[in-house]
């Protein structure tokens, strides 16, 4: 199944007796979401979201000898919006991230390829004043 | 704008948001044979991030990382775009001033916002603005594998959920063709002007700013056309 998450779109085994729901391998979290799991909970950068004690036996499942994370329904906990077309999964942009950005008005980070090859980090230009532009051909 | 203000004095980073990707932008970017930071962004990351709604659009962000503004509509200059016909003027010289006074004043410069400023002008992002996000981001996916069917269904979708959403509503028409594109702009936009009070972009507050910085070609407004459409009217 194709996982479009943070502009990206990457392909991921899928547990195939739920296809319902959203279930991703612990270990492919990371580069399909976004998401770690650690010892605190889910991670997203520096944002950290504690799992829910009672939940956790319903969101982990051992299954095809994989271990799985129904990320659907922790999705739906944060408050990230999700839509799927076959096994197309999107999901939208976190609301914990957002709010925190806003509310202190540190722009948002990202990382993008220039056109001559080099990697652009947003983060990478602190000390120096940036103007950001977005245009298109349309 | 970059030249003129001094390249040593700030970083540029164009980006050009396109579905197309490096296919669609690639001679926009080599005619303007740019000296700054460009990117092609085919999945609206950026606009994602920073709640924009259209293009062109722009934030000024300081050295410490902090936004302290951000418009929509911010032309770099006044531009003539099209040809013939179909020639249309966009955009004012506002925001390129007020860059220039910012790059050179920074804090001191009037046109910079407060945090507090900023949060009250960035639109809000209720649930459906976040679903009409992922939603877009499922056309896009379907444009870029060739299934139009459900490319077109999710641009209406997204469309639905977001009405007020130019980027969405452009990048789907755009999958009809750009001619089909720039007409439906067009029209929506003389529909717009005529039954409401919404503007193509939201004012940016900067002096000497046009309010309507994308208007309609010209000829559309020469008495002769008036006259003519009256008479079709009837």
């Amino acid at each position: 199944m194709i996982i479009l998450a943070n502009g990206k779109t990457k392909e991921v085994a899928q547990r195939s007796d739920d296809t319902e729901n959203l279930w991703v391998r612990i270990g492919d979290l990371p580069r399909a979401t976004g998401w770690q799991m650690k010892r605190r909970g889910m991670c997203f950068g520096d944002l950290c979201v504690p799992l829910p004690a009672n939940r956790l036996e319903e969101w982990i499942a051992d299954a095809e000898d994989w271990v799985w994370f129904c990320y659907s329904d922790f999705a739906d906990m944060i408050g990230q919006k999700h839509v799927r077309d076959g096994d197309v999964w999107s999901l939208g942009s976190v609301p914990e991230v957002r709010r925190t950005g806003l509310e202190s008005a540190i722009a948002p980070d990202f990382e993008m390829t220039e056109r001559n090859g080099n990697t652009l980090r947003l983060s990478d230009l602190r000390g120096r004043k940036v103007v950001l532009f977005t245009w298109s051909s349309w | 704008m970059y030249e003129s203000i001094g390249p040593d004095r700030f970083e540029l980073i164009s980006v050009a948001q396109d579905s197309g990707g490096p296919k669609a932008v690639d001679k926009w970017f080599d005619r303007a044979s740019p000296t700054f930071r460009c990117v092609v962004d085919p999945t609206h990351q950026i606009s994602s991030l920073f709640g924009w709604v259209n293009v062109p659009s722009a934030a000024w962000i300081d050295e410490d990382g902090t936004i302290v503004r951000s418009n929509e509509g911010a032309y770099p200059a006044e531009l003539t775009i099209g040809f013939g016909l179909g020639k249309v003027r966009v955009g004012d010289n506002s925001f390129a001033r007020a860059t220039r006074d910012w790059i050179e004043r920074g804090p001191d410069s009037e046109h910079v916002w407060s945090s507090t400023e900023l949060a009250e002008r960035l639109k809000p992002v209720d649930d459906d603005t976040r679903l009409a996000e992922a939603t877009f981001k499922l056309a896009l996916h379907f444009e870029a594998v060739g299934d139009s069917e459900r490319a077109l269904k999710h641009f209406a979708a997204a469309h639905h959920l977001a009405p007020d959403n130019w980027n969405y509503l452009r990048q789907g028409w755009t999958h009809k063709g750009t001619l089909y594109a720039s007409v439906q702009v067009l029209k929506r936009q003389s529909h717009l002007n005529k039954n409401t009070d919404k503007s193509f972009y939201d004012p940016m507050g900067l002096p000497g700013e046009n309010h309507r910085r994308y208007t309609q070609p010209e000829w559309l407004w020469t008495p002769a056309v008036r006259g003519l459409k009256r008479l079709l009217r009837r």
